[in-house]
């Protein structure tokens, strides 16, 4: 064997041993009634009673945010169903405050941060619909702004709260759903502006006429 | 501009990430409905690593159980803002590392553990035919030392820095037991009968 022969064989094997880590194997039998046996008990309950006060209003906020989300995803609703055409036709200039209204701040209290992959995807949906804002109709974006800032303010209680309270897992918990929330909607008007540019490829000529 | 697809795949992967994140907040108040879903999630990854690193089914079903056990004892002091399946990983092969610890305390030597490995894959090796059955048996048939060291390293990617530091070795020993475990799997994978007439 040639030396350069022996390091492709050295190169396919490394190829082939780092593939194995994508290779998972079931045990063969269920471990978990094993496992839940030995499993001893924590005091959850105790940890809740001894949360204070400001984490209720920070509850609080979070259920704000899921109304708001609900008013959200309703009026893009409203849009998919009766006014895609209409909406099309109604094209006007994203505001200056867009971006800001969009920025939700992403950490978890001052020393820690959210998952990377979780930021890269709001940063991903941010750009792309930072670009598609303006395809929606002007009272549609006004609105939605409106609740993006609702959004951003639960979610700057709560971060504060977690500035007083590092590492609280019920906190952290409430900020995920405030990203998760913020996250439905974006994706809701990533879809409803992939509608609108669809039916505006296809109808081009005639909305240039409308307009 | 990222496609659609791109997109969404994305969102689903951060869904995950969060829904995980949940898991383990609730885990650590004490759920262990939480928990079980966390291990159905990872107990497969789980047992492949145990498995490779022991080359023992039986003996890989004890420390994956022995690593979930360990997870939830330690759960309350886990960073949630690292990854919960790295954190595991950790546990897993410390629960190997005991486990084969344990092992020779009883049954005095290395060597003894060496003639102990048995029913190489022989699960997976039914599922799974072809080049990645030998390759798992082959690593599977290697002595306990380099085939940890082969794992650790050549198949989950660990630095010989953090192998060594796993496997509580100096990273020139490391490095030797890298170099061996590939000299011997690559003789094993040119005649493969040569080591299964061991047994």
């Amino acid at each position: 064997m040639t030396d350069t022969e022996g390091r492709e064989d050295d190169g396919r094997l490394d190829a082939e041993l780092r593939g194995l880590s994508r290779t998972t194997i079931e045990p063969g039998r269920d471990l978990w009634p094993g496992i839940a046996a030995q499993l001893e008990p924590r005091g959850g309950q105790g940890a809740l009673r001894r949360r204070p006060a400001w984490l209720w209003q920070a509850a609080a906020a979070v259920l704000l945010v899921a109304g708001s989300s609900l008013l959200t995803a309703t009026l893009l609703d409203n849009e998919r169903g009766d006014g895609t055409m209409a909406a099309a036709t109604r094209v006007a200039p994203a505001p200056a405050g867009t971006s800001g209204a969009m920025a939700m701040p992403a950490a978890f209290g001052p020393g820690a941060k959210l998952d990377p992959e979780y930021l890269a995807a709001r940063r991903l949906l941010t750009t792309v619909l930072e670009t598609r804002m303006a395809n929606l109709p002007s009272s549609t974006r006004a609105k939605l702004e409106v609740n993006l800032a609702e959004m951003r303010r639960a979610a700057e209680q709560i971060n504060a709260a977690l500035a007083e309270q590092p590492g609280d897992p019920l906190l952290e918990e409430l900020l995920l759903k405030t990203y998760q929330d913020e996250l439905a909607v974006l994706a809701n008007v990533n879809q409803l502006t992939n509608a609108l540019a669809g039916t505006a490829d296809g109808k081009a000529d005639s909305e240039r006429m409308q307009l | 501009m990222p496609k659609g697809e791109e997109v969404v795949d994305e969102l689903q992967r951060a869904r995950d990430v969060a829904e995980e994140r949940r898991l383990v907040a609730a885990a650590v108040d004490g759920s262990t409905p939480a928990f079980e879903a966390l291990y159905r999630r990872h107990v497969a990854r789980i047992h492949a690593l145990c498995l490779r690193m022991t080359g023992h089914a039986a003996t890989a079903e004890d420390c994956t159980q022995e690593a979930f056990v360990q997870a939830w004892r330690h759960l309350p002091r886990f960073e949630t803002r690292s990854a919960f399946g790295t954190w595991l990983h950790r546990i897993a092969v410390n629960a190997v590392l005991q486990h084969a610890r344990r092992r020779r305390e009883t049954l005095g030597s290395e060597d003894s553990v060496e003639r102990e490995v048995a029913d190489v894959m022989a699960d997976h090796a039914a599922s799974d035919p072809g080049r990645s059955r030998d390759l798992e048996s082959a690593i599977a048939s290697l002595p306990p030392g380099a085939r940890q060291v082969l794992v650790l390293v050549g198949v989950y990617g660990h630095t010989h820095e953090e192998a060594a530091g796993m496997l509580g070795i100096a990273v020139g020993t490391c490095k030797a037991q890298l170099h061996r475990a590939r000299a011997l799997l690559g003789a094993r994978l040119e005649a493969p009968e040569t080591h299964d007439d061991g047994h």
